[in-house]
């Protein structure tokens, strides 16, 4: 797994707003769809909001490019639909992730050093 | 969880996944639709919510699903390529098939939008039409008209222009040597009609035709490029021409000239002919050729009618200019179906043969993906068994077979494009649109269609019967039987069709090169070899009467025949094939002494005014009595030789020699002295005209052409001869000049180029059919390795092997002949039109493409056959 390891992040940056959202749902914890999309609203106030065929098209890509994985353990019958597939953000996945946020900083930084944004001072 | 009930909402949304490919509906599908369900329980909490809802969803369907399908295209195609790349023998061969075919159709089809569809080069192309005044009764196809007449029409209500045009050649001396220049003399609404403007100065106006307008001139763009070099400082410059000083007022732009090209423009206020009080006063001076322009809205056949009429009530008011007798009619066609009449049947023939081309190619590219699949049934196999669906399987083929046909599509319109200018002056021989043949966005969208068409039909053939059975495929040795035979059966029906088309092609093609044979074969009458021609026409302000017109060419005879290289010379008013400006000279005759039944036509003939040595010349032969001679000049009893049809014709079983014909209504009376033979002089396949000769010092014409026959190559002469005609006139203009082998050459070219075309296409034909037949027995063994081994193990001879596989490939080329037969009578009415000397039933063709296709096909199942027989027992029994 050598070669998995030495994966580079770089050819899937940028990443588009959706596809990070998505990610970043699935940071702490494995979701079914509709959580995924419920999540995406929730962490950004309802200013993003995923159809569900835009959610699964960018749900077959994270898959495609490993990213994102289907898990196998499910809830308990009785509090689970059979149709829902459940999604695991993968260690890749989480590397792209980071890598796109740390790509997101240096932007925001360098936007402060033209002096269009002001530093945030610790309390 | 409560069970969900199917309502219409859930039934909308599963509509709306059919969008996606079904890979992808596959994956998420239920889930999409678990999705939703819950969005909309949610949504219904809100006022507005579930039309918002719908809104997004369906947005985001549509923008997420064509983003997938291409994702799944780029996979499919991925593939196709890599599995390309790694069957390149496969792949060049498809390749270029493929771009064969649809090169082919490509090449046709740019001929047959550039001629046939494409509107005419003009404004309101669509609203000309020709006119046309004939006397048939007479044996005037083509009587043009005169001005009075032109001027009649000119009242039409359904025709808002009619405008007047012909062709006159005059010397135009500006700078340098005196120019023949072929002149077109037109009313001064030509250009305004036909919606040219000029590229410099000015075209006609009004003013330009009045009688004693100053004399102006307009030049074709060609010939001020090639004569003055793109000088744009030209207006306004003046030239001699007819003893009268014109001025340059404009030049036209590089338009396709109508009818034909032309060097120089004139109104008719300066042409001497038709300005001439005379020719104007008379209303049976008919000299010039029109066409008009249909007012908006107004139909051809309304205007048809009320021209018929017209002529009708001229016909009443003067009945001495429209004889009874000939019958006068005028008929108005479309000016865009007119310049292409010649060329349609043929154009459209071949159109159908590059079709049924493409149609074989798609048979035995559909053949060959046939054969491949076999070798890669267990891939496919392997795929379904990962999960790959029936629809992705096919889908996955069909992607290969239409980049494989893009590519050869692409590579066709190369070959096309790369062929243009042969296709241009292919069709040029048959119609005067050929220049405006191109590859325009209309090839190129034709041929992208057909690549796609071609890629999907034979695409989709094989990919319909692949078994992908992802348990049958994998095991060693299997094959399911019963699928087996419908591709078996398939690939026979496939062989079958390429035999029918093949067939058709041949049968075709054979017919058109046994006409072009017997064309060929025809006797023209005369002998083309080492015989040239050059048009010496005199310019009639310099040559006003006869006797300067006989002395110039007496002494340009004698400077002639002193060279040493020349074996006898004449002059003529026409010749053998001569496709000049002028057409039939024709005249009516009586004969002394029979009466014509009432309403019977005077009779026809055709008119040739030549010097004695006209017949040694061209070699035609006398059949009675005796040839011209020099002392044969007295116009008023000029002896007269007729050729053999005439004889045949008027005299049957009698004597012509001897009998007094007059031509002039009884004025005077000629005596007939001999009999030549016929000559084909409008082309190898009419036959001959009803010819009488008398000699040029009895009738000169000052427009006639010198005929030379040499002992070398005619060709090293043209600059002596034509320095001789300056030595007796430095001022004469020599052209056309032509060898008369040059124009029979020509004569021939059309059917030559039709029938190579078509010959080609069906070689093409036969080449990929026997590949076909031999690709299909060759499959068709090798799955029968088991069941030849068991019949030769249990004692079947190596020649009843070889009769068995035999069998079986004839008997598809049987049948493909029996549909094949049927397909070329059906499309046999579309050649008749082509062929000289024999029907297109023939069977002496029919009967050898049967034996030549049969000796083809049986050819390509030996191959295979033979090694049938070589099949050993014990090996084919242990492979399986």
């Amino acid at each position: 797994m050598t070669v998995m390891e030495k994966r580079s992040v770089e050819p899937l940056l940028p990443m588009t707003p959706a596809m990070f959202h998505v990610l970043l749902a699935l940071a702490d914890g494995d979701k079914h769809g509709y959580a995924i999309m419920k999540e995406v609203t929730r962490l950004t106030d309802g200013a993003v909001s995923l159809s569900a065929g835009t959610l699964y098209g960018i749900l077959r890509r994270l898959e495609s490019e490993g990213l994102v994985v289907e898990k196998d353990e499910r809830p308990a019958p009785e509090l689970d639909d059979e149709r829902r597939r459940y999604y695991h953000l993968t260690e890749f996945g989480r590397r792209v992730a980071r890598a796109e946020a740390e790509r997101l900083e240096d932007m925001v930084e360098l936007a402060r050093s033209k002096k269009l944004m002001v530093k945030v001072k610790p309390i | 969880m409560p069970p969900q009930r199917n309502t219409f909402a859930d039934r909308a949304f599963r509509f709306l996944l059919r969008f996606f490919p079904s890979e992808f509906r596959g994956d998420y599908g239920r889930e999409m639709e678990q999705v939703f369900q819950a969005q909309r329980r949610e949504s219904q909490r809100n006022k507005g919510g579930l039309l918002r809802l719908w809104g997004e969803t369906i947005t985001g369907i549509f923008t997420t699903a064509p983003r997938e399908h291409l994702e799944m295209f780029r996979q499919d195609g991925g593939y196709a390529l890599r599995m390309m790349r790694k069957n390149m023998g496969f792949t060049v061969l498809v390749i270029s098939i493929l771009a064969l075919g649809i090169g082919a159709n490509t090449a046709i089809f740019s001929v047959v939008n550039g001629a046939l569809l494409r509107p005419l080069p003009y404004a309101n192309g669509s609203r000309l039409v020709t006119l046309t005044q004939s006397a048939p009764k007479a044996g005037y196809d083509n009587l043009g008209f005169s001005a009075h007449e032109i001027e009649d029409y000119r009242q039409s209500r359904t025709l808002d222009q009619v405008v007047e045009y012909h062709t006159m050649a005059f010397n135009l001396i500006g700078e340098g040597e005196p120019q023949r220049v072929v002149t077109r003399v037109v009313s001064a609404n030509f250009f305004e009609v036909l919606g040219v403007k000029p590229l410099l100065g000015r075209t006609f106006v009004a003013a330009d035709d009045a009688p004693g307008a100053p004399p102006v001139l307009v030049f074709s763009y060609e010939y001020w490029k090639e004569h003055y070099g793109n000088d744009t400082k030209i207006i306004g410059k003046q030239f001699h021409m007819n003893g009268k000083v014109h001025t340059l007022i404009g030049v036209m732009p590089q338009i396709p000239q109508y009818p034909t090209p032309a060097d120089v423009y004139m109104p008719v206020s300066t042409c001497p002919f038709r300005s001439n009080p005379e020719t104007i006063k008379d209303r049976t001076a008919r000299m010039v050729a029109a066409f008009g322009r249909l007012r908006a809205g107004a139909t051809l056949a309304q205007a048809q009618q009320e021209i018929s009429g017209m002529q009708l009530r001229m016909q009443k008011a003067f009945e001495d200019d429209y004889p009874n007798d000939m019958d006068f009619n005028i008929r108005g066609s479309m000016l865009q179906s007119d310049l292409t009449k010649q060329a349609r049947p043929t154009f459209l023939i071949l159109l159908t043969t590059a079709g049924l081309v493409l149609l074989l190619v798609c048979a035995n590219v559909a053949n060959l993906s046939l054969s491949r699949q076999l070798r890669r049934e267990r891939e496919m196999s392997i795929r379904a068994a990962v999960g790959a669906s029936r629809s992705r399987l096919l889908r996955q083929m069909v992607t290969e077979s239409t980049i494989l046909s893009l590519a050869g599509g692409a590579l066709g319109v190369l070959l096309a494009w790369n062929g243009l200018d042969l296709l241009i002056s292919f069709a040029a021989r048959f119609t005067p649109r050929a220049h405006e043949i191109t590859l325009d966005g209309r090839v190129l969208v034709f041929s992208l269609g057909i690549s796609l068409l071609t890629g999907i039909v034979f695409g989709s053939i094989p990919a319909m019967f692949s078994t992908a059975n992802p348990y049958g495929g994998l095991k060693e040795g299997a094959r399911s039987d019963a699928s087996g035979k419908v591709r078996q059966r398939l690939r026979g029906s496939l062989v079958v069709a390429q035999v029918a088309v093949s067939f058709a092609l041949l049968a075709g093609a054979g017919l058109l090169l046994r006409s072009f044979y017997k064309l060929t074969q025809v006797n023209p009458g005369f002998r083309p070899e080492n015989v040239i021609s050059m048009l010496v026409d005199l310019d009639f302000d310099r040559y006003k009467n006869n006797a300067d017109v006989a002395r110039f060419h007496k002494a340009l005879l004698e400077k002639v025949n002193a060279n040493p290289f020349v074996l006898s010379s004449a002059i003529g008013l026409t010749f053998p094939l001569n496709q000049g400006m002028m057409g039939p000279i024709t005249g009516k005759f009586e004969i002394q002494g029979r009466k014509r039944a009432p309403g019977e036509p005077m009779p026809v003939f055709d008119f040739r005014a030549v010097t004695p040595g006209y017949f040694k010349t061209l070699n035609i032969p006398l059949i009675r009595g005796r040839y011209l001679t020099e002392s044969d000049s007295d116009p008023k009893q000029a002896p007269l030789l007729i050729n053999e049809s005439m004889a045949r014709h008027y005299w049957g079983k009698e004597d012509p020699i001897g009998a007094h014909i007059t031509v002039d209504g009884g004025k005077t009376w000629n005596p007939i002295v001999g009999i030549v033979g016929d000559v084909r002089q409008y082309g190898l396949d009419r036959s001959a005209a009803e010819e009488i000769y008398c000699t040029q010092a009895a009738n000169p014409t000052s427009m006639a052409s010198l005929l030379v026959r040499t002992s070398e190559d005619p060709k090293k002469l043209i600059r002596q001869l034509t320095e001789l005609v300056y030595s007796v006139d430095p001022n004469q203009p020599v052209s056309r000049v032509k060898t008369l082998e040059q124009l029979m050459d020509q004569s021939l070219a059309p059917p030559r180029l039709t029938s190579t075309l078509l010959g080609g296409f069906a070689l093409l034909a036969l080449i990929i059919t026997a590949a076909g037949i031999m690709g299909v027995m060759a499959i068709s063994v090798s799955q029968r390795t088991k069941e030849i081994g068991i019949r030769m193990a249990l004692g079947a001879s190596q020649g009843s092997v070889l009769r068995l596989v035999l069998r079986q490939g004839l008997t598809l080329i049987v049948v493909g002949l029996a549909f094949g037969v049927g397909l070329a009578l059906s499309g046999m009415k579309l050649m008749q039109g082509l062929l000289f000397g024999i029907e297109p039933s023939d069977p002496l063709t029919l009967v050898g493409v049967t034996v030549l296709l049969v000796t083809v096909a049986a050819l390509s199942c030996y191959g295979p056959a033979r090694r049938a027989t070589s099949v050993d027992p014990l090996t084919a029994l242990r492979s399986e």
